[in-house]
Protein backbone atom coordinates (compact mmCIF):
# COMPACT_ATOMS: atom_id res chain seq x y z
CA UNK A 1 0.00 0.00 0.00
CA UNK A 2 1.62 3.69 -1.00
CA UNK A 3 2.13 5.64 1.83
CA UNK A 4 -0.89 7.92 0.87
CA UNK A 5 -3.30 4.99 1.18
CA UNK A 6 -2.04 3.85 4.12
CA UNK A 7 -2.39 7.75 5.61
CA UNK A 8 -6.24 7.89 4.43
CA UNK A 9 -6.84 4.25 5.23
CA UNK A 10 -6.24 5.77 9.26
CA UNK A 11 -7.80 8.81 8.73
CA UNK A 12 -10.60 7.12 8.01
CA UNK A 13 -11.32 5.02 10.36
CA UNK A 14 -11.34 1.46 8.39
CA UNK A 15 -13.18 -0.54 11.63
CA UNK A 16 -16.32 1.53 11.89
CA UNK A 17 -17.01 2.54 8.02
CA UNK A 18 -18.57 5.82 9.10
CA UNK A 19 -16.39 6.99 11.47
CA UNK A 20 -18.45 6.11 14.58
CA UNK A 21 -20.84 8.19 13.27
CA UNK A 22 -24.58 7.60 11.76
CA UNK A 23 -27.68 9.13 10.63
CA UNK A 24 -27.20 12.97 10.10
CA UNK A 25 -23.42 12.99 11.96
CA UNK A 26 -22.42 10.69 9.25
CA UNK A 27 -23.07 12.97 6.21
CA UNK A 28 -21.91 15.76 8.12
CA UNK A 29 -18.50 14.80 9.25
CA UNK A 30 -18.21 12.22 6.05
CA UNK A 31 -14.60 12.17 4.59
CA UNK A 32 -15.40 9.88 2.04
CA UNK A 33 -15.44 11.04 -1.56
CA UNK A 34 -18.37 8.67 -2.67
CA UNK A 35 -20.48 10.10 0.21
CA UNK A 36 -19.65 13.93 -0.96
CA UNK A 37 -19.78 13.20 -4.01
CA UNK A 38 -23.88 11.90 -3.09
CA UNK A 39 -24.01 15.33 -0.90
CA UNK A 40 -22.66 16.90 -4.22
CA UNK A 41 -25.64 15.35 -6.32
CA UNK A 42 -28.68 15.51 -3.89
CA UNK A 43 -27.62 19.63 -3.35
CA UNK A 44 -27.53 20.03 -6.94
CA UNK A 45 -30.71 18.38 -7.92
CA UNK A 46 -32.22 20.52 -4.71
CA UNK A 47 -30.96 23.48 -6.66
CA UNK A 48 -32.05 22.52 -10.01
CA UNK A 49 -35.48 22.60 -8.32
CA UNK A 50 -35.48 25.79 -6.70
CA UNK A 51 -33.81 27.34 -10.21
CA UNK A 52 -36.43 25.83 -12.15
CA UNK A 53 -39.21 26.93 -9.63
CA UNK A 54 -37.50 30.18 -10.40
CA UNK A 55 -37.34 29.46 -14.11
CA UNK A 56 -41.16 29.12 -13.71
CA UNK A 57 -42.17 31.99 -12.21
CA UNK A 58 -40.50 33.89 -15.01
CA UNK A 59 -42.62 31.53 -18.01
CA UNK A 60 -46.06 32.16 -16.35
CA UNK A 61 -45.14 36.01 -16.48
CA UNK A 62 -44.03 35.94 -20.15
CA UNK A 63 -47.24 33.60 -21.09
CA UNK A 64 -48.85 36.92 -22.12
CA UNK A 65 -48.06 40.19 -23.08
CA UNK A 66 -48.82 42.54 -19.66
CA UNK A 67 -47.73 42.07 -16.43
CA UNK A 68 -49.83 39.51 -14.68
CA UNK A 69 -48.37 37.43 -11.79
CA UNK A 70 -45.16 39.16 -10.59
CA UNK A 71 -43.78 42.86 -10.84
CA UNK A 72 -41.32 44.04 -12.88
CA UNK A 73 -39.16 44.05 -9.72
CA UNK A 74 -39.45 41.14 -8.42
CA UNK A 75 -38.92 39.60 -11.92
CA UNK A 76 -35.91 40.76 -12.06
CA UNK A 77 -34.86 39.35 -8.79
CA UNK A 78 -36.28 35.83 -10.28
CA UNK A 79 -34.04 36.20 -14.08
CA UNK A 80 -30.90 37.01 -11.36
CA UNK A 81 -31.16 34.13 -9.01
CA UNK A 82 -32.42 31.73 -11.63
CA UNK A 83 -29.18 32.01 -12.71
CA UNK A 84 -26.77 32.38 -10.26
CA UNK A 85 -28.67 29.44 -8.86
CA UNK A 86 -28.48 27.37 -11.97
CA UNK A 87 -24.84 28.11 -12.76
CA UNK A 88 -23.68 27.83 -9.30
CA UNK A 89 -25.81 25.80 -7.26
CA UNK A 90 -27.49 23.06 -10.10
CA UNK A 91 -24.43 22.61 -12.88
CA UNK A 92 -21.19 22.91 -11.16
CA UNK A 93 -21.52 21.19 -8.36
CA UNK A 94 -23.47 18.61 -10.10
CA UNK A 95 -20.09 17.75 -11.77
CA UNK A 96 -18.07 18.29 -8.53
CA UNK A 97 -20.72 15.57 -7.54
CA UNK A 98 -19.26 13.34 -10.71
CA UNK A 99 -15.65 14.28 -9.77
CA UNK A 100 -15.82 13.17 -6.48
CA UNK A 101 -17.61 10.43 -7.04
CA UNK A 102 -15.53 9.07 -9.98
CA UNK A 103 -11.98 10.18 -9.99
CA UNK A 104 -10.60 8.56 -7.74
CA UNK A 105 -12.04 5.22 -8.78
CA UNK A 106 -11.07 6.11 -11.95
CA UNK A 107 -7.81 6.59 -11.06
CA UNK A 108 -7.33 3.65 -8.77
CA UNK A 109 -7.08 5.96 -5.61
CA UNK A 110 -8.21 5.33 -2.45
CA UNK A 111 -9.98 9.02 -1.79
CA UNK A 112 -9.42 12.62 -2.88
CA UNK A 113 -6.38 14.07 -1.67
CA UNK A 114 -7.22 16.33 1.18
CA UNK A 115 -10.38 14.30 2.38
CA UNK A 116 -11.20 17.10 5.33
CA UNK A 117 -10.89 20.01 3.13
CA UNK A 118 -13.27 17.92 0.94
CA UNK A 119 -15.74 17.98 3.45
CA UNK A 120 -15.39 21.25 4.19
CA UNK A 121 -16.08 22.37 0.05
CA UNK A 122 -19.16 20.99 0.14
CA UNK A 123 -20.51 21.82 3.61
CA UNK A 124 -19.94 25.25 2.52
CA UNK A 125 -22.07 25.18 -0.23
CA UNK A 126 -25.67 24.60 1.51
CA UNK A 127 -24.38 28.10 4.00
CA UNK A 128 -23.76 29.72 0.20
CA UNK A 129 -27.50 28.88 -1.08
CA UNK A 130 -29.10 30.27 2.16
CA UNK A 131 -27.09 33.24 1.94
CA UNK A 132 -28.54 33.64 -1.70
CA UNK A 133 -31.85 33.53 -0.73
CA UNK A 134 -31.85 35.31 2.13
CA UNK A 135 -31.30 38.07 0.19
CA UNK A 136 -35.09 37.82 -1.20
CA UNK A 137 -36.18 38.80 2.92
CA UNK A 138 -33.93 41.81 3.11
CA UNK A 139 -35.27 45.13 2.30
CA UNK A 140 -35.46 45.79 -1.90
CA UNK A 141 -35.54 42.14 -1.99
CA UNK A 142 -32.61 40.06 -3.62
CA UNK A 143 -30.43 41.54 -6.11
CA UNK A 144 -32.24 42.37 -9.55
CA UNK A 145 -29.21 43.07 -11.66
CA UNK A 146 -28.48 40.20 -14.03
CA UNK A 147 -26.48 36.83 -13.13
CA UNK A 148 -23.67 39.01 -14.16
CA UNK A 149 -23.90 41.05 -11.56
CA UNK A 150 -23.21 44.07 -13.91
CA UNK A 151 -22.19 47.59 -12.45
CA UNK A 152 -23.59 50.26 -11.95
CA UNK A 153 -26.91 48.53 -10.48
CA UNK A 154 -24.69 46.17 -8.28
CA UNK A 155 -23.48 49.63 -6.40
CA UNK A 156 -26.77 51.04 -6.27
CA UNK A 157 -28.95 47.63 -5.11
CA UNK A 158 -29.65 47.37 -1.48
CA UNK A 159 -28.23 44.88 1.55
CA UNK A 160 -29.46 41.83 -0.69
CA UNK A 161 -26.33 42.82 -2.91
CA UNK A 162 -24.09 42.10 -0.01
CA UNK A 163 -25.49 38.70 0.99
CA UNK A 164 -25.17 37.75 -2.76
CA UNK A 165 -21.96 39.08 -2.55
CA UNK A 166 -20.98 36.80 0.11
CA UNK A 167 -22.49 34.37 -1.52
CA UNK A 168 -20.25 34.77 -4.67
CA UNK A 169 -17.07 34.33 -2.34
CA UNK A 170 -18.18 31.18 -0.61
CA UNK A 171 -19.25 29.39 -3.70
CA UNK A 172 -15.65 30.48 -4.83
CA UNK A 173 -13.99 29.32 -2.15
CA UNK A 174 -15.58 25.90 -2.34
CA UNK A 175 -14.89 25.85 -6.09
CA UNK A 176 -11.00 26.59 -5.03
CA UNK A 177 -10.78 24.24 -2.21
CA UNK A 178 -12.57 21.14 -4.85
CA UNK A 179 -10.16 22.28 -7.67
CA UNK A 180 -6.72 22.01 -5.29
CA UNK A 181 -8.50 18.75 -3.91
CA UNK A 182 -8.85 17.01 -7.99
CA UNK A 183 -5.65 18.45 -9.60
CA UNK A 184 -3.47 17.28 -6.30
CA UNK A 185 -5.63 13.61 -6.83
CA UNK A 186 -5.28 13.39 -10.31
CA UNK A 187 -1.29 14.26 -10.36
CA UNK A 188 -0.11 12.39 -7.50
CA UNK A 189 -2.51 9.76 -6.33
CA UNK A 190 -3.25 7.15 -9.65
CA UNK A 191 -2.28 4.03 -9.16
CA UNK A 192 0.94 2.81 -10.74
CA UNK A 193 0.51 2.00 -14.77
CA UNK A 194 -2.09 4.29 -14.48
CA UNK A 195 -0.50 7.27 -16.44
CA UNK A 196 -1.72 10.55 -17.60
CA UNK A 197 -2.56 9.21 -20.93
CA UNK A 198 -3.99 5.94 -20.00
CA UNK A 199 -6.70 7.85 -17.73
CA UNK A 200 -10.32 7.98 -18.62
CA UNK A 201 -11.39 11.33 -20.28
CA UNK A 202 -13.23 12.06 -17.73
CA UNK A 203 -10.43 12.82 -15.58
CA UNK A 204 -8.68 14.76 -18.25
CA UNK A 205 -11.65 17.27 -18.69
CA UNK A 206 -11.81 17.66 -14.93
CA UNK A 207 -7.75 18.32 -14.55
CA UNK A 208 -8.20 20.55 -17.39
CA UNK A 209 -11.69 22.30 -15.62
CA UNK A 210 -10.17 22.60 -12.46
CA UNK A 211 -6.89 24.23 -13.73
CA UNK A 212 -9.64 26.86 -15.23
CA UNK A 213 -11.60 27.02 -11.68
CA UNK A 214 -8.27 27.98 -10.48
CA UNK A 215 -7.16 30.87 -12.76
CA UNK A 216 -10.97 32.47 -12.99
CA UNK A 217 -12.28 32.14 -9.67
CA UNK A 218 -9.89 34.52 -7.88
CA UNK A 219 -11.20 36.64 -11.02
CA UNK A 220 -14.39 36.71 -9.93
CA UNK A 221 -13.52 36.95 -6.20
CA UNK A 222 -11.75 39.73 -7.10
CA UNK A 223 -14.56 41.50 -9.00
CA UNK A 224 -17.04 41.44 -6.43
CA UNK A 225 -14.82 42.14 -3.39
CA UNK A 226 -14.29 45.63 -5.86
CA UNK A 227 -17.83 45.92 -6.04
CA UNK A 228 -18.22 45.51 -2.47
CA UNK A 229 -15.34 48.07 -1.66
CA UNK A 230 -17.46 50.36 -3.68
CA UNK A 231 -20.67 49.91 -2.10
CA UNK A 232 -19.16 50.16 1.60
CA UNK A 233 -15.69 51.29 1.38
CA UNK A 234 -16.11 54.63 -0.46
CA UNK A 235 -13.82 53.58 -3.80
CA UNK A 236 -14.67 53.81 -7.08
CA UNK A 237 -13.79 51.20 -9.27
CA UNK A 238 -16.70 50.92 -11.18
CA UNK A 239 -18.93 53.77 -10.30
CA UNK A 240 -18.75 56.56 -12.90
CA UNK A 241 -19.68 58.82 -10.17
CA UNK A 242 -16.13 58.31 -8.27
CA UNK A 243 -14.50 58.52 -11.42
CA UNK A 244 -14.72 54.75 -11.98
CA UNK A 245 -15.69 52.45 -15.26
CA UNK A 246 -18.56 50.35 -15.27
CA UNK A 247 -16.97 48.90 -18.56
CA UNK A 248 -14.07 47.58 -16.46
CA UNK A 249 -16.52 45.58 -14.44
CA UNK A 250 -17.70 43.66 -17.55
CA UNK A 251 -13.75 43.37 -18.75
CA UNK A 252 -12.98 41.51 -15.49
CA UNK A 253 -16.22 39.49 -15.24
CA UNK A 254 -16.38 38.35 -18.66
CA UNK A 255 -12.43 36.95 -18.11
CA UNK A 256 -14.07 34.90 -15.30
CA UNK A 257 -17.53 34.44 -17.10
CA UNK A 258 -16.13 32.66 -20.58
CA UNK A 259 -14.19 30.03 -19.01
CA UNK A 260 -16.88 29.70 -16.74
CA UNK A 261 -18.96 28.36 -19.72
CA UNK A 262 -15.95 25.60 -20.64
CA UNK A 263 -15.98 25.05 -16.68
CA UNK A 264 -19.36 23.56 -17.15
CA UNK A 265 -19.11 22.39 -20.54
CA UNK A 266 -15.53 20.52 -20.12
CA UNK A 267 -16.86 18.08 -17.54
CA UNK A 268 -20.15 17.65 -19.70
CA UNK A 269 -17.57 16.73 -22.60
CA UNK A 270 -16.17 14.13 -20.20
CA UNK A 271 -19.43 12.07 -19.39
CA UNK A 272 -20.26 12.01 -22.64
CA UNK A 273 -16.82 10.80 -23.35
CA UNK A 274 -17.34 7.87 -21.30
CA UNK A 275 -20.96 7.21 -22.13
CA UNK A 276 -20.58 7.01 -25.98
CA UNK A 277 -17.78 4.17 -26.31
CA UNK A 278 -19.70 2.25 -23.77
CA UNK A 279 -22.90 2.41 -25.76
CA UNK A 280 -21.11 1.83 -28.96
CA UNK A 281 -18.65 -0.97 -27.88
CA UNK A 282 -15.72 0.74 -29.50
CA UNK A 283 -12.91 2.52 -27.82
CA UNK A 284 -13.28 6.16 -27.46
CA UNK A 285 -12.31 7.97 -31.64
CA UNK A 286 -8.85 10.09 -31.15
CA UNK A 287 -8.51 9.72 -27.48
CA UNK A 288 -5.18 11.90 -27.77
CA UNK A 289 -7.09 14.26 -30.16
CA UNK A 290 -9.67 14.61 -27.66
CA UNK A 291 -7.20 15.72 -24.78
CA UNK A 292 -4.99 18.30 -26.67
CA UNK A 293 -8.73 19.60 -28.12
CA UNK A 294 -9.92 20.21 -24.45
CA UNK A 295 -7.05 22.09 -23.78
CA UNK A 296 -6.95 23.95 -26.86
CA UNK A 297 -10.74 25.12 -25.53
CA UNK A 298 -9.43 25.55 -22.29
CA UNK A 299 -6.46 28.01 -23.60
CA UNK A 300 -8.84 29.67 -26.39
CA UNK A 301 -11.48 30.34 -23.63
CA UNK A 302 -8.91 33.16 -22.08
CA UNK A 303 -8.92 34.95 -25.01
CA UNK A 304 -12.43 35.55 -26.19
CA UNK A 305 -14.02 37.50 -23.50
CA UNK A 306 -15.27 40.41 -25.00
CA UNK A 307 -17.11 38.75 -27.61
CA UNK A 308 -20.00 39.33 -24.94
CA UNK A 309 -19.88 43.04 -25.04
CA UNK A 310 -19.22 43.86 -28.70
CA UNK A 311 -21.75 46.23 -27.89
CA UNK A 312 -20.34 48.84 -25.08
CA UNK A 313 -18.27 50.37 -27.82
CA UNK A 314 -14.10 48.89 -28.67
CA UNK A 315 -12.15 49.68 -31.33
CA UNK A 316 -12.32 47.40 -34.45
CA UNK A 317 -9.48 45.91 -33.78
CA UNK A 318 -10.33 44.52 -30.76
CA UNK A 319 -13.85 43.69 -31.96
CA UNK A 320 -12.23 41.90 -35.13
CA UNK A 321 -9.64 39.85 -32.82
CA UNK A 322 -12.35 38.63 -30.43
CA UNK A 323 -14.37 37.72 -33.54
CA UNK A 324 -11.71 35.45 -35.05
CA UNK A 325 -10.61 33.98 -31.43
CA UNK A 326 -13.74 33.12 -30.90
CA UNK A 327 -14.60 31.13 -34.43
CA UNK A 328 -11.24 29.54 -33.43
CA UNK A 329 -13.10 27.33 -30.74
CA UNK A 330 -15.09 25.83 -33.38
CA UNK A 331 -12.20 23.96 -34.52
CA UNK A 332 -11.15 22.13 -31.38
CA UNK A 333 -15.46 21.60 -30.74
CA UNK A 334 -15.30 20.16 -33.74
CA UNK A 335 -12.40 17.84 -33.43
CA UNK A 336 -14.74 16.54 -30.25
CA UNK A 337 -18.01 16.14 -32.34
CA UNK A 338 -16.42 14.72 -34.77
CA UNK A 339 -14.47 11.73 -32.71
CA UNK A 340 -17.63 11.43 -30.54
CA UNK A 341 -19.91 10.75 -34.17
CA UNK A 342 -16.39 8.53 -35.53
CA UNK A 343 -16.87 6.29 -32.20
CA UNK A 344 -20.35 5.31 -32.94
CA UNK A 345 -19.62 4.82 -36.60
CA UNK A 346 -19.62 1.17 -37.65
CA UNK A 347 -19.93 0.68 -33.65
CA UNK A 348 -22.05 -2.11 -31.79
CA UNK A 349 -25.09 0.25 -30.85
CA UNK A 350 -27.60 -0.01 -28.19
CA UNK A 351 -29.88 3.02 -27.27
CA UNK A 352 -30.31 2.62 -23.26
CA UNK A 353 -31.38 5.90 -21.59
CA UNK A 354 -27.39 6.96 -20.78
CA UNK A 355 -26.73 6.77 -24.75
CA UNK A 356 -30.48 8.58 -25.92
CA UNK A 357 -29.07 11.50 -23.22
CA UNK A 358 -25.64 11.14 -24.30
CA UNK A 359 -26.72 11.40 -28.51
CA UNK A 360 -29.72 13.93 -27.27
CA UNK A 361 -26.59 16.00 -25.95
CA UNK A 362 -24.54 15.52 -29.07
CA UNK A 363 -27.24 16.94 -31.16
CA UNK A 364 -28.71 19.68 -29.17
CA UNK A 365 -25.26 20.94 -28.20
CA UNK A 366 -23.98 21.13 -31.37
CA UNK A 367 -26.83 23.61 -32.73
CA UNK A 368 -26.05 25.58 -29.59
CA UNK A 369 -22.70 25.95 -30.25
CA UNK A 370 -23.45 26.94 -34.15
CA UNK A 371 -26.19 29.65 -32.68
CA UNK A 372 -22.32 30.41 -30.58
CA UNK A 373 -20.78 31.02 -33.94
CA UNK A 374 -23.33 33.44 -34.96
CA UNK A 375 -23.56 35.44 -32.06
CA UNK A 376 -19.50 35.55 -32.38
CA UNK A 377 -19.71 37.35 -35.51
CA UNK A 378 -19.73 40.94 -34.75
CA UNK A 379 -22.08 42.68 -37.34
CA UNK A 380 -24.69 39.98 -36.19
CA UNK A 381 -24.42 39.88 -32.74
CA UNK A 382 -24.55 43.89 -32.60
CA UNK A 383 -28.51 42.74 -33.87
CA UNK A 384 -28.89 40.32 -31.28
CA UNK A 385 -27.45 41.29 -28.47
CA UNK A 386 -29.30 41.08 -24.92
CA UNK A 387 -32.12 39.35 -27.24
CA UNK A 388 -33.82 36.17 -26.55
CA UNK A 389 -31.98 34.35 -29.45
CA UNK A 390 -29.02 34.75 -26.54
CA UNK A 391 -31.07 33.01 -24.05
CA UNK A 392 -31.72 30.60 -26.75
CA UNK A 393 -28.08 29.57 -27.65
CA UNK A 394 -26.93 29.47 -24.23
CA UNK A 395 -29.85 26.95 -22.93
CA UNK A 396 -28.96 25.11 -25.73
CA UNK A 397 -25.11 25.07 -23.97
CA UNK A 398 -26.06 25.22 -20.27
CA UNK A 399 -29.31 22.87 -20.33
CA UNK A 400 -28.86 20.55 -23.72
CA UNK A 401 -25.12 20.44 -22.79
CA UNK A 402 -23.89 20.18 -19.39
CA UNK A 403 -27.87 19.30 -17.63
CA UNK A 404 -27.89 15.99 -20.88
CA UNK A 405 -24.65 15.16 -19.80
CA UNK A 406 -25.47 15.07 -16.41
CA UNK A 407 -28.49 12.95 -16.99
CA UNK A 408 -26.82 10.51 -18.93
CA UNK A 409 -23.73 9.93 -16.35
CA UNK A 410 -26.40 9.35 -13.47
CA UNK A 411 -28.21 7.05 -15.58
CA UNK A 412 -24.66 5.17 -16.70
CA UNK A 413 -23.17 5.20 -13.18
CA UNK A 414 -27.08 4.88 -10.62
CA UNK A 415 -26.17 1.33 -10.89
CA UNK A 416 -22.56 1.27 -9.73
CA UNK A 417 -23.49 4.29 -7.37
CA UNK A 418 -26.52 2.04 -5.50
CA UNK A 419 -26.24 -1.61 -6.88
CA UNK A 420 -29.30 -1.67 -8.46
CA UNK A 421 -30.46 -0.99 -11.88
CA UNK A 422 -33.01 1.75 -13.01
CA UNK A 423 -36.39 1.60 -14.69
CA UNK A 424 -35.79 1.33 -18.17
CA UNK A 425 -38.79 1.93 -19.73
CA UNK A 426 -39.30 4.94 -17.46
CA UNK A 427 -35.71 6.88 -18.03
CA UNK A 428 -36.61 6.42 -21.85
CA UNK A 429 -39.66 8.18 -20.99
CA UNK A 430 -37.71 10.99 -19.28
CA UNK A 431 -35.22 11.27 -21.74
CA UNK A 432 -38.33 12.24 -24.53
CA UNK A 433 -40.14 14.46 -22.36
CA UNK A 434 -37.07 16.20 -21.20
CA UNK A 435 -36.14 16.22 -25.52
CA UNK A 436 -39.23 17.31 -26.79
CA UNK A 437 -40.19 19.91 -23.73
CA UNK A 438 -36.72 21.42 -24.10
CA UNK A 439 -37.14 22.46 -27.79
CA UNK A 440 -40.44 23.85 -27.23
CA UNK A 441 -39.07 25.69 -24.81
CA UNK A 442 -35.83 26.87 -26.38
CA UNK A 443 -36.58 26.06 -30.13
CA UNK A 444 -38.94 28.86 -30.88
CA UNK A 445 -36.98 31.64 -28.68
CA UNK A 446 -34.30 31.65 -31.65
CA UNK A 447 -37.46 33.55 -33.59
CA UNK A 448 -38.83 35.56 -30.70
CA UNK A 449 -35.02 37.03 -30.98
CA UNK A 450 -34.37 37.21 -34.33
CA UNK A 451 -37.62 39.00 -33.98
CA UNK A 452 -36.00 41.31 -31.98
CA UNK A 453 -37.28 40.06 -28.35
CA UNK A 454 -34.87 41.65 -25.94
CA UNK A 455 -34.15 39.51 -22.67
CA UNK A 456 -34.71 40.34 -19.10
CA UNK A 457 -38.12 42.13 -19.74
CA UNK A 458 -41.27 41.14 -17.74
CA UNK A 459 -43.69 42.32 -20.35
CA UNK A 460 -43.23 42.31 -24.13
CA UNK A 461 -45.26 43.85 -27.36
CA UNK A 462 -47.85 41.48 -28.83
CA UNK A 463 -45.82 40.39 -31.84
CA UNK A 464 -44.12 38.19 -29.79
CA UNK A 465 -47.11 36.81 -28.19
CA UNK A 466 -47.49 33.17 -29.61
CA UNK A 467 -43.44 32.12 -29.95
CA UNK A 468 -43.69 33.64 -25.53
CA UNK A 469 -47.09 31.24 -25.06
CA UNK A 470 -45.38 28.07 -26.70
CA UNK A 471 -42.19 28.17 -24.89
CA UNK A 472 -44.18 28.79 -21.43
CA UNK A 473 -46.11 25.71 -22.10
CA UNK A 474 -43.08 24.00 -23.22
CA UNK A 475 -41.11 24.90 -20.06
CA UNK A 476 -43.73 23.67 -17.38
CA UNK A 477 -43.70 20.75 -19.69
CA UNK A 478 -40.20 20.33 -19.05
CA UNK A 479 -39.72 21.46 -15.35
CA UNK A 480 -42.42 18.67 -14.65
CA UNK A 481 -40.75 15.82 -17.06
CA UNK A 482 -38.04 16.06 -13.97
CA UNK A 483 -40.67 15.04 -11.36
CA UNK A 484 -40.51 11.36 -13.25
CA UNK A 485 -36.22 11.92 -13.27
CA UNK A 486 -36.73 12.03 -9.39
CA UNK A 487 -39.27 9.24 -9.21
CA UNK A 488 -36.58 6.92 -11.73
CA UNK A 489 -33.88 7.61 -9.48
CA UNK A 490 -35.48 6.91 -5.99
CA UNK A 491 -37.84 4.19 -7.23
CA UNK A 492 -33.97 2.62 -8.50
CA UNK A 493 -32.23 3.33 -4.77
CA UNK A 494 -35.43 2.31 -2.85
CA UNK A 495 -36.31 -0.95 -4.74
CA UNK A 496 -34.66 -1.15 -8.39
CA UNK A 497 -33.42 -4.71 -9.31
CA UNK A 498 -30.11 -5.78 -8.08
CA UNK A 499 -27.39 -4.57 -11.04
CA UNK A 500 -25.48 -7.20 -12.49
CA UNK A 501 -21.28 -7.00 -11.75
CA UNK A 502 -20.94 -5.33 -15.26
CA UNK A 503 -24.76 -3.88 -16.57
CA UNK A 504 -23.06 -1.90 -19.62
CA UNK A 505 -20.46 -4.57 -21.52
CA UNK A 506 -18.65 -1.29 -22.91
CA UNK A 507 -17.53 0.06 -20.09
CA UNK A 508 -14.21 -0.17 -19.47
CA UNK A 509 -12.66 1.89 -16.74
CA UNK A 510 -11.47 1.41 -13.67
CA UNK A 511 -14.42 1.49 -11.66
CA UNK A 512 -16.34 -1.32 -14.11
CA UNK A 513 -13.69 -3.50 -14.63
CA UNK A 514 -11.74 -3.69 -10.95
CA UNK A 515 -14.09 -2.68 -7.80
CA UNK A 516 -17.51 -4.57 -7.58
CA UNK A 517 -21.08 -3.54 -8.30
CA UNK A 518 -21.89 -1.56 -6.09
CA UNK A 519 -18.63 0.28 -4.98
CA UNK A 520 -17.38 -0.47 -1.98
CA UNK A 521 -17.23 2.23 0.67
CA UNK A 522 -13.49 2.14 0.54
CA UNK A 523 -12.12 1.28 -2.93
CA UNK A 524 -8.62 0.54 -4.34
CA UNK A 525 -7.53 -0.03 -0.69
CA UNK A 526 -4.11 -1.10 -1.46
CA UNK A 527 -4.19 0.15 -4.76
CA UNK A 528 -4.05 -1.62 -7.90
CA UNK A 529 -0.79 -2.38 -9.82
CA UNK A 530 -1.78 -1.13 -13.62
CA UNK A 531 1.86 -1.66 -14.95
CA UNK B 1 4.83 10.71 4.58
CA UNK B 2 6.65 11.29 1.55
CA UNK B 3 3.37 11.33 -0.93
CA UNK B 4 1.60 13.56 2.06
CA UNK B 5 4.28 16.15 1.92
CA UNK B 6 4.24 16.13 -1.89
CA UNK B 7 0.21 16.40 -1.85
CA UNK B 8 0.66 19.31 0.56
CA UNK B 9 3.52 21.47 -1.93
CA UNK B 10 0.95 20.71 -4.96
CA UNK B 11 -2.08 22.25 -2.88
CA UNK B 12 0.10 25.26 -1.90
CA UNK B 13 1.21 26.09 -5.46
CA UNK B 14 -2.20 25.97 -6.38
CA UNK B 15 -3.58 28.23 -3.43
CA UNK B 16 -1.04 30.14 -3.89
CA UNK B 17 -1.71 30.82 -7.58
CA UNK B 18 -5.14 31.66 -6.71
CA UNK B 19 -4.39 34.31 -4.12
CA UNK B 20 -2.02 36.42 -6.65
CA UNK B 21 -5.14 36.30 -9.17
CA UNK B 22 -7.45 37.44 -6.63
CA UNK B 23 -5.07 40.07 -4.66
CA UNK B 24 -3.54 40.75 -7.98
CA UNK B 25 -7.01 41.65 -9.92
CA UNK B 26 -7.93 44.45 -6.55
CA UNK B 27 -4.40 45.94 -6.60
CA UNK B 28 -3.96 46.27 -10.52
CA UNK B 29 -6.67 48.66 -10.39
CA UNK B 30 -6.41 50.14 -7.00
CA UNK B 31 -2.75 51.28 -8.34
CA UNK B 32 -4.21 52.45 -11.34
CA UNK B 33 -6.91 54.56 -9.89
CA UNK B 34 -4.64 56.20 -7.63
Amino acid sequence: MSAAADTLAQDHGHADPHGGYGGLMRWITTTNHKDIGTLYLWFSFVMFMLGGVMALVIRAELFAPGLQIVDPDFFNQMTTMHGLIMVFGAIMPAFVGFANWLIPMQIGAPDMAFARMNNWSFWILPFAALLLVLSFFTPGGAPGVGWTLYAPLTVQMGVGMDLTIFAVHLLGMSSIMGSINIITTVLNMRAPGMTLMKMPLFCWTWLITAYLLIAVMPVLAGAVTMTLTDRHFGTSFFNAAGGGDPVLYQHIFWFFGHPEVYIIALPAFGVVSQVIPAFSRKPLFGYASMVYATSAIAILSFIVWAHHMYTVGMPVTGQLFFMYATTLIAVPTGVKVFNWVATMWKGSLTFETPMLFAIGFLFLFTLGGFTGLVLSLVPIDIQLHDTYYVVAHFHYVMVAGALFAAFAGIYFWLPKWTGRMYDETLGQWHFWLTMIFFNVTFFVQHFAGLAGMPRRIPDYPLMFETWNMISSIGAFGFGLSQLLFLYVVLKCIRRGEKAPEKPWEGADSLEWTHLPTPAPYHSFDPQPDLR
Amino acid sequence: MAAVSRNARTALILASIALVGFLGVILKYWVMSA
